[in-house]
C-alpha cells in the first residue's frame, strides 16, 4: 500500500480546507463577529499542519483502487474533525459529538441538524455550515485533482472512489481536465442561481448560503422554518435549481461542448424527469384535497419532490403533516435519490433502473430457461461486473440500513422516526418523519446513535465501500504485512 | 479555466486503435509527452487495463466504424495511429478517418503483400505515415550483424551517418583514458578517423561527455560517425569488426523474413528453425537461398545439431519473449556467437538489462520511436517535418535526435563555439548536402542543414530547444 502517498495527499486535503475556512473569516469581519478569530486560528493551524504532512511528495505516486478508498475515507474524517473545531472553540456548539455531526452533516451534503435554534449562530458559523455544503458536493478530491499536480493515470482511483455513481467515467482523456470541467459547471450553475435570487430580493447573505446548500445539495436552512419563510418566486427557483443539481453533470457537458442529441437521450435523465412528475403529479391532486389553494399546492409539492429526490432537504412546509400516502411516496423518494455523477444522494436512478431490468432478465429466464439477454443503458450493454456491482451495492446498502435502524433502536423512539432517521442520513436528506421531522431536529437522539447516524452519513455520501473497506480486517493485514517485510529487507 | 474549451492545449489529440504490445507502449510513450489519448480496442479487458494504469480515456468497439471514430472524436483529433493487429483494420481505419476528420494518419502494416506497395498506399490513399516494425526491427538487427562487436546500431540522415553502441571490455586501450586524448592517440597508430563521443552510461547514470570525460571498463559508449568510418573506428580501438559470414535465427515469423532477405543480400548465408510445417513451406519458397528446418528450435538437441556451437551468430526471434531470452542465454553459454534478442513486451525492463545478454532489439519500441518523432514535428508546424529520425537512448534517460533546419533562427550562422546550449546537449554532426561533418567549436549549423542532437533533456521539438 502506497501509504506515503496517502499521507500527501492527506495533506494537501488539510491545507484545502484551511484555506478555504479563511472565507468565513472574511464574512466574520463583514458582520464584526468575535467568532471570526477562532476560525482564523484553525485555518492557519490547518494550513500549517497540512504543509507539514504533504512535505515530500513521494517518488512512487502511483495509486490503486484501494488507496483510493482509503484516501477518500480518511480524508473525508479529517475533513469533518478538523471542521468541526470551529464551533467548538466558538461555544456554539459545545459538545464534540454534536459539533462533529453538524460538520459531517455538512460535508455530507446531508443537512441533518442538532441545533434547536439555528438563527442563534454567528454569521460566519452559519456561513461555514453552508459552505461545507458546497465543498462536500463535487467532492473534495475532485477538487484536488484538478488544481494539485499528480502524475499517472491512477488517479482515476481517487475520483472513483469519491464521485457517486455506478461506474465514473472521464469527460475528456485527461482526470485532470475532466475534473476542472466539472467544477467549472458546478461553479457556473452556482453563480446562475446566486444572480436569480439575488433578482428575487434575497438578503445577500441568504443568497450564499441557500445556494451553496442547493449546489451541494445540502440543505442547511439559515431560518428556523427551513425555507417556508421565503416568498414563492424564491422558493420556485431554489426548486428548480433542486432539480438541475440532481441532474447527471455529464449532460451538461454534452449540451456545452458535444451535442444535444446525446444529452437529451440520457435514460437516467429522462428516468429521473419521470419520478418527479408522476410523484410532483400524485401529491398535487392529494393536496388539492386539502385546504390550499391550488398554485400553493403546486408549489410545495414541486418545492417538496425537488429537494427529498435530490437529497437536498430544505423544507417550504411541514411535511409530516402531509396525508399517509404522500408521506410514504416521500420516504420511498428518499431511497430513490438523485442522477448518478450529480451533487445528489441516495441509491441513484441508474441503479434502479439497471435493478429494474435486471428483475425483467430474471422473469424472463424463468419462461425461457436457456435465454441470453444484455442488460442495456444508453443503447449500449452493461458489462456484468456493473451489474454485479450494483446488486451488491443494493444489498450492502440494505444491511448497513437494517442494522442501523437496529441500533438506534435502544433508545426507544418510534419505528417511523428510527426508520426515517437512518433513511434521512444515509441518503444524505436531512429531515425525516415524526420526531425528526421538518420543524424538529435530531437533537433528541442520544450520543451513541448520532455516532451510528454518523457513520451512515458518510457511508452513503461515499457510497457505501470506500468507507466499510476502512474496517474490514484484511486491509490492515494487507498494511501491517508490507512493514514487516520492510523490516526483514534492513536485516 | 474551462481546459476543454481553451485553444492553447498543451498536447495534441490522438487517437489509437488497437491496445496490443504496440498500442501499449505508444500510450505509455505519448502519455509521458502530455499528449490527450483516446484508446479503441474491441477488448473491455485491455480498455480496462489500460484506463486503470494511464489518464487516457477507453472506447470499446471497433476503430473502423464510422460511429466509434465520432464518438472517439475524430473530428477534433490531430492523429490517429492504428497498430490492431490486422493490416487490413489498420489501413481502413486510417482510410474512413482520413474521410470523416482531417487528422494525420498512421498504420500499421506488416503483411509483405503491403508493405511491397507502401509508396503507392501512402500516395493513393492519403496516409500520413506506413510503419512496419518487423521489416525496422529486422533492419536494425541486420545493422548490428553487419558490426558485430557493436551492441546496437541506429542510422541517421537514411543511412549515412550512425550512432554505434558498445562497451568497453578489459583490457581495451579505452579503460582509463581521457575522450578528448582518444584523438591523439588514434593519430599516434596513424589512423585519422571522423568520430564523435556522445553519451557514456555507467551503473545507471548517463552522462553526456566532454573532452576530459575519462573513459573506464564497463562504460557503455555511443558515438556518430558516417557509416564508412564506423568500422574503422571499431578497428581502430581494438575490436574485431569483420561481418558474420553466417546466421542461425529461430523463429519464421515475418521479422525473420525480412532479416534473412537483408543477410541473404549481403552474402550472409542463413539458417532458419520455424516449428510450423505450412510456414516452412512458405518460407521456403520465399527464401530459396536460406536453409529451412521444420524443428522446434527451443529444443538444445535440435540447435546442436544445427550448429549452434559452430555459428557465427544467432538471432532469437520467436514470439515468445522469455523463450528468446532462454535461447539467448544458452547460446552465449555453448558458443561464441554474436547474439540478438527479440523482446516484444516491454516487462521487466530492468532483469533483461541486468542478464547482460549484448543486443536486443525491441520491436514495440520501434514503432513509438517514429511516432513519437512525428507527433514532436507535428506540434510545431502543421505540415512540415522538422524532426527526421528519433530514437530513445538507454531506455528513455537520453534521446537522439535529427532535426532538419529550415529556417533562420538564433541558432544559424553562428559558430558552434558561441552559441549558449543548455547543459548535457551535444550537437553530434551535421549533415550538409549528404557530407557527415562532425563539429568542432568552428562550425555553424546553417538554413537547409541536418543536424543531430545527443541530450539528457527530454522532449526537444525543435532545433532552437537546444539553446539556454
Amino acid at each position: 500500500m502506497n501509504r506515503s502517498m496517502i499521507r500527501y495527499i492527506l495533506g494537501c486535503v488539510v491545507q484545502i480546507e484551511g484555506a478555504l475556512l479563511l472565507l468565513p473569516c472574511i464574512v466574520a469581519l463583514i458582520y464584526q463577529e468575535r467568532e471570526g478569530i477562532y476560525y482564523c486560528i484553525v485555518a492557519g493551524a490547518a494550513l500549517l499542519i497540512g504543509a507539514i504532512i504533504s512535505h515530500n511528495k513521494p517518488k512512487e505516486q502511483v495509486i490503486y483502487l484501494k488507496e483510493g478508498c482509503v484516501t477518500t475515507a480518511l480524508s473525508w474524517i479529517m475533513l469533518s474533525i478538523v471542521g468541526c473545531v470551529p464551533f467548538i472553540l466558538t461555544g456554539e456548539i459545545p459538545a464534540f459529538a454534536d459539533a462533529l455531526f453538524e460538520t459531517i452533516s455538512g460535508f455530507t451534503t446531508t443537512g441533518a441538524s442538532i441545533l434547536n435554534d439555528v438563527e442563534a449562530l454567528s454569521h460566519c458559523s452559519l456561513f461555514w455550515r453552508s459552505f461545507t455544503h458546497w465543498i462536500g458536493g463535487m467532492g473534495v478530491l475532485v477538487f484536488l485533482l484538478a488544481i494539485i499536480p499528480l502524475s499517472g493515470g491512477s488517479n482515476i482511483n481517487l475520483m472513483r472512489a469519491e464521485s457517486p455513481g455506478p461506474s465514473v467515467g472521464k469527460l475528456v482523456p485527461k482526470v485532470k481536465h475532466t475534473a476542472r470541467i466539472l467544477y467549472a459547471i458546478y461553479i457556473g450553475l452556482t453563480v446562475l442561481e446566486i444572480i436569480l435570487l439575488i433578482a428575487g430580493s434575497m438578503p445577500l447573505f441568504d443568497v450564499f448560503c441557500t445556494a451553496f446548500g442547493t449546489a451541494g445539495t445540502g440543505g442547511f436552512g439559515i431560518k428556523n422554518d427551513s425555507f417556508a419563510g421565503y416568498s414563492p418566486y424564491l422558493q420556485w427557483v431554489v426548486a428548480i435549481f433542486m432539480i438541475l443539481f440532481g441532474v447527471n453533470f455529464n449532460m451538461y457537458y454534452f449540451l456545452l461542448f458535444r451535442n444535444v442529441k446525446k444529452a437529451f437521450n440520457m435514460e437516467e435523465v429522462r428516468g429521473y424527469f419521470i419520478i418527479i412528475a408522476a410523484a410532483v403529479g400524485v401529491i398535487f391532486v392529494d393536496l388539492c384535497g386539502t385546504a390550499v389553494n391550488a398554485a400553493t399546492a403546486l408549489r410545495d409539492a414541486v418545492f417538496q419532490v425537488a429537494s427529498i429526490i435530490t437529497t437536498t432537504g430544505f423544507s417550504s412546509v411541514d411535511f409530516n403533516l402531509w396525508s399517509q400516502q404522500c408521506k410514504v411516496i416521500l420516504v420511498l423518494l428518499m431511497f430513490v435519490g438523485a442522477c448518478a455523477g450529480s451533487t445528489g444522494g441516495g441509491i441513484k436512478v441508474s441503479r434502479f433502473q439497471v435493478l429494474l431490468k435486471t428483475v425483467g432478465k430474471e422473469l424472463d429466464s424463468y419462461i425461457h430457461p436457456k435465454s441470453i439477454k444484455k442488460i442495456k443503458m444508453d443503447g449500449k450493454p452493461i458489462e456484468h461486473e456493473v451489474v454485479r456491482a450494483i446488486n451488491v451495492y443494493f444489498i450492502t446498502f440494505m444491511i448497513l440500513f437494517a442494522s442501523s435502524v437496529f441500533l438506534i433502536s435502544f433508545e426507544g423512539k418510534d419505528l417511523v422516526t428510527n426508520f426515517t432517521a437512518v433513511a434521512a442520513t444515509i441518503n444524505n436528506i436531512g429531515p425525516g418523519l415524526e420526531m425528526v421531522g421538518p420543524t424538529s431536529n435530531f437533537s433528541v437522539f442520544g450520543t451513541f446513535s448520532k455516532y451510528v447516524l454518523m457513520f451512515d452519513m458518510i457511508a452513503g455520501r461515499l457510497e457505501l465501500f470506500p468507507l466499510l473497506i476502512l474496517f474490514y480486517p484484511p486491509l490492515w493485514r494487507d498494511m501491517l504485512l508490507k512493514k514487516t517485510l520492510k523490516r526483514k529487507k534492513l536485516q | 479555466m474551462i481546459q476543454g474549451k481553451s485553444q492553447k492545449k498543451s498536447g495534441l489529440n490522438i487517437i489509437i486503435v488497437g491496445c496490443g504490445k504496440v498500442g501499449m507502449t505508444l500510450t505509455r510513450e505519448l502519455v509521458r509527452e502530455g499528449h490527450d489519448i483516446t484508446i479503441i480496442d474491441k477488448n473491455p479487458q485491455k480498455i480496462q487495463s489500460v484506463t486503470s494504469l494511464y489518464d487516457v480515456m477507453g472506447l470499446v468497439g471497433n476503430g473502423a466504424s464510422y460511429s466509434i471514430q465520432m464518438e472517439a472524436g475524430i473530428k477534433n483529433a490531430d492523429l490517429i495511429v492504428s497498430v490492431a493487429d490486422s493490416d487490413e483494420l489498420n489501413i481502413l481505419c486510417c482510410t474512413i478517418a482520413k474521410q470523416v476528420g482531417h487528422c494525420a494518419t498512421i498504420a500499421r502494416v506488416r503483411n509483405p503483400d503491403y508493405s511491397k506497395e507502401v509508396g503507392y498506399l501512402q500516395e493513393k490513399l492519403g496516409l500520413t505515415m506506413i510503419i512496419n516494425p518487423e521489416l525496422e526491427t529486422a533492419t536494425e538487427a541486420a545493422r548490428v550483424l553487419y558490426l558485430p562487436t557493436a551492441l546496437e546500431v541506429n542510422s541517421f540522415s537514411h543511412g549515412q551517418a550512425e550512432m554505434t553502441k558498445f562497451k568497453i571490455p578489459e583490457g581495451n586501450p579505452l579503460d582509463g583514458m581521457e575522450i578528448a586524448a582518444l584523438n591523439t592517440y588514434l593519430s599516434n597508430k596513424g589512423k585519422t578517423v571522423n568520430f564523435l563521443i556522445c553519451a557514456v552510461e555507467r551503473e545507471g547514470q548517463v552522462h553526456i561527455p566532454s573532452g576530459n570525460f575519462v573513459m573506464q571498463k564497463g562504460d557503455i559508449v555511443s558515438y556518430v560517425a558516417s557509416r564508412k568510418t564506423a568500422k574503422t573506428f571499431m578497428e581502430s580501438i581494438g575490436f574485431k569488426t569483420s561481418r558474420v559470414k553466417n546466421c542461425l535465427i529461430v523463429g519464421g515469423g515475418e521479422v525473420a523474413y525480412y532479416l534473412a532477405k537483408q543477410l541473404l543480400h549481403m552474402g550472409i548465408s542463413v539458417k532458419i528453425i520455424e516449428s510450423n510445417n505450412a510456414r516452412c513451406e512458405e518460407l521456403s519458397i520465399l527464401l530459396p537461398k536460406a536453409v529451412i528446418i521444420n524443428g522446434d528450435g527451443t529444443n538444445e538437441e535440435t540447435l546442436r545439431e544445427e550448429g549452434l556451437d559452430y555459428v557465427d551468430s544467432f538471432v532469437a526471434l520467436t514470439g515468445i519473449d522469455e523463450e528468446n531470452i532462454l535461447l539467448t542465454l544458452h547460446a552465449q553459454q555453448v558458443s561464441g556467437a554474436k547474439v540478438i534478442t527479440k523482446i516484444d513486451r516491454s516487462n521487466f525492463k530492468n532483469v533483461i538489462n541486468k542478464l547482460d545478454m549484448g543486443s536486443v532489439v525491441y520491436p514495440s519500441n520501434i514503432t513509438s520511436e517514429a511516432i513519437i518523432a512525428y507527433v514532436r514535428a507535428k506540434k510545431n508546424s502543421a505540415d512540415s517535418n522538422n524532426i527526421e529520425t528519433l530514437y530513445h537512448m538507454f531506455d528513455y534517460r537520453a534521446e537522439a535526435i535529427e532535426f532538419v533546419v529550415d529556417e533562420k533562427s538564433r541558432l544559424t550562422g553562428v559558430p558552434l563555439m558561441e552559441l549558449k546550449l543548455k547543459n548535457d546537449v551535444l550537437v553530434a554532426f551535421i549533415n550538409r548536402n549528404g557530407n557527415i561533418i562532425l563539429p568542432s567549436g568552428k562550425d555553424c549549423i546553417e538554413v537547409g542543414d541536418k543536424a543531430m542532437i545527443v541530450t539528457t533533456h527530454t522532449g526537444f521539438k525543435n532545433i532552437v530547444d537546444i539553446l539556454a
